[in-house]
């Protein structure tokens, strides 16, 4: 009796199944993922025919089959979630909002997945459909992604350490080329021929352009290797002390400086005065024949952070070296116009930059410049 | 000349250095700066402290009356070398001046903690150089007043 009763149940679930796959085989075979619908049991019911490239079997082997031999872990724990779980929480789930579990092939090879379930009333009770997407590509990539960012970011830090330490360990046989060639310029300038004063005068010139240019790229490489941590910070008295620092070139130049009352913001204070310093001292050394007028304001861009502007009524700048002019070494005029190395904006830059900012510049040629910068302002309640 | 100290002698000057052209570079500063200075030179740590302790060659070796003083150099370093000045009864009043390229701020500190007596950076612009020589000689040589020492011998 047991027996023939048992084939009866076998019999009967046959034929459920049957119109169970009549009815959603043409939906799981138009999903783009593999689908595999579970019973209450952990029993697969029904699959598509990507479920079988995917993991490798022919469907009448995975039919019957415990879902714990494609997925060994995760999923029973899923399923019991999940049968508690509304079918509309289990729409408002997002695809690509699934869990992460392993997925093993007939040939006992894991691979990533990516499931997503919801509930399907049946006339068995509560069945689950699982989508299932192999999510091989997307870990490979990410994966790849963040070993990319680790190799930059050492990457960076090596280069920064070796700009500092290249610039650095450049001074001291930088020194002895500048010092003794001064010293044979000193000693024997008109002693041997006009050739020979010629020379010694390229090799001081040289040499003194080298140490301003070693001075300049250590000031940029310390920008990151000695940085300080960001604190609360009036920028008000850092631009008193970058014009302090300025006040020979402006007694000089007789510019105008003015500026609005000016914000607390987070920021390496050190860092904030060169900022300042060289903007202010670009402003008034970039200058037509008249008074340099520069006047500095800050605004709130309607979030926490402020926006510095440098305005001045000097040279302006032509919009196809807009990005240029903050590269390092990069410069607009021949050293007999201007002098420099052309690292002020780059520092500028890095400086911002390090601030969590960004730097940019509009001008006309004629009209004068104006330079803005953004930068987060103080934490605490003003 | 108000360079002579202690009943007409010369000053002497022990200047550790390894470079050859920074040694010579401050022969010339000196030879500008004042004529009475006796400049001896060291080029590395131990043959420094030799020097001081009238070692070895050294034996008939005047004291100091100033000691300038590199912090990288061969075999014993800078700030060794100070280490072992400043804990050495006989030789502690010595100042000893650290002339370096090292703006460093970790250098400038570890020297004042080891008790060097000022911190002087060398510039790279002759000009600037010889100045700073004309005033260690102005300062420590001609204004500072120290302990009356015997000389050796």
């Amino acid at each position: 009796m047991a027996v023939i009763r048992d084939i009866n149940v076998h019999k009967d679930a046959e034929k459920h199944l049957a119109q169970m796959e009549g009815r959603y085989r043409g939906l799981l075979e138009a999903a783009p993922d593999a689908m595999v619908v579970v019973n209450q049991g952990g029993e697969i019911v029904l699959l598509n025919v990507q479920a079988e490239k995917q993991f490798g079997y022919r469907r009448d082997e995975l039919v019957g089959q415990k879902v714990k031999n494609i997925i060994p872990e995760g999923f029973a724990e899923r399923l019991v979630a999940d049968a508690l779980r509304s079918a509309e929480d289990a729409l408002a789930q997002q695809i690509g909002a699934g869990i992460e579990l392993t997925g093993r092939r007939k040939n006992g090879s894991d691979f990533p997945i990516e499931i997503m379930l919801s509930p399907l009333e049946s006339a068995e009770g509560i069945l689950v459909t699982a989508a299932i997407r192999d999510i091989t590509k997307r870990k490979k990539a990410e994966a790849h992604l963040l070993q990319k960012v680790e190799e930059l970011n050492r990457s960076n830090e090596e280069l920064e350490q070796f700009a500092y330490v290249a610039s650095h360990d450049l001074q001291e046989p930088l020194r002895m080329v500048a010092s003794y060639t001064q010293l044979l310029s000193r000693r024997y300038k008109g002693k041997l021929d006009s050739d020979a004063d010629e020379f010694i005068a390229f090799a001081v010139d040289g040499a003194s352009r080298m140490e301003r240019l070693i001075q300049d790229l250590l000031a940029y490489s310390r920008v990151g290797t000695k940085g300080k941590d960001l604190l609360d910070t009036s920028s008000e008295e850092a631009l008193q002390q970058a014009l302090l620092n300025l006040r020979g070139a402006i007694e000089e130049s007789g510019a105008l400086v003015t500026h609005d009352p000016l914000p607390t913001v987070l920021a390496d204070e050190m860092q904030l005065i060169q900022l300042f310093q060289n903007l202010v001292g670009n402003a008034i050394k970039y200058q037509s024949p008249g008074i340099p007028r520069v006047h500095i304001s800050a605004a709130k861009n309607g979030g926490k952070k402020w926006i510095f502007s440098v305005q001045d009524n000097g040279l302006g700048i032509d919009s196809q070296y807009f990005e240029k002019i903050f590269g390092v070494f990069q410069r607009l005029h021949k050293r007999e116009e201007f002098a420099g190395t052309g690292i002020g904006l780059a520092i500028c830059r890095k400086i911002v930059e390090r601030h969590g900012g960004s730097i940019s510049v509009e001008s006309q040629p004629g009209q004068g410049s104006t330079f803005r910068f953004a930068f987060a302002g103080s934490e605490r309640k003003s | 000349m108000k360079a002579i100290r202690g009943g007409g002698r010369p000053v002497e000057v022990l200047l550790v250095e390894d470079s050859p052209g920074d040694v010579r570079l401050t022969q010339e500063a000196f030879r500008d700066a004042n004529a009475f200075i006796h400049l001896h030179v060291a080029s590395d740590g131990v043959e420094a402290m030799a020097f001081l302790r009238r070692e070895g060659a050294h034996v008939h070796a005047p004291r100091p009356g100033l000691i300038l003083l590199d912090l990288n150099l061969p075999k014993m370093d800078g700030r060794e070398v100070l280490t072992h000045i400043k804990e050495d009864a006989g030789l502690r009043a010595i100042p000893t001046v650290i002339l370096t390229t090292s703006e460093a701020e970790a250098d400038i500190v570890k020297s004042y903690q080891l008790q060097a007596n000022c911190y002087l950076s060398k510039p790279a612009q002759l000009d600037a150089f010889e100045s700073l020589v004309k005033s260690i000689n102005d300062f420590w040589l001609t204004k500072v007043k120290l302990p009356q020492q015997r000389q050796s011998g």
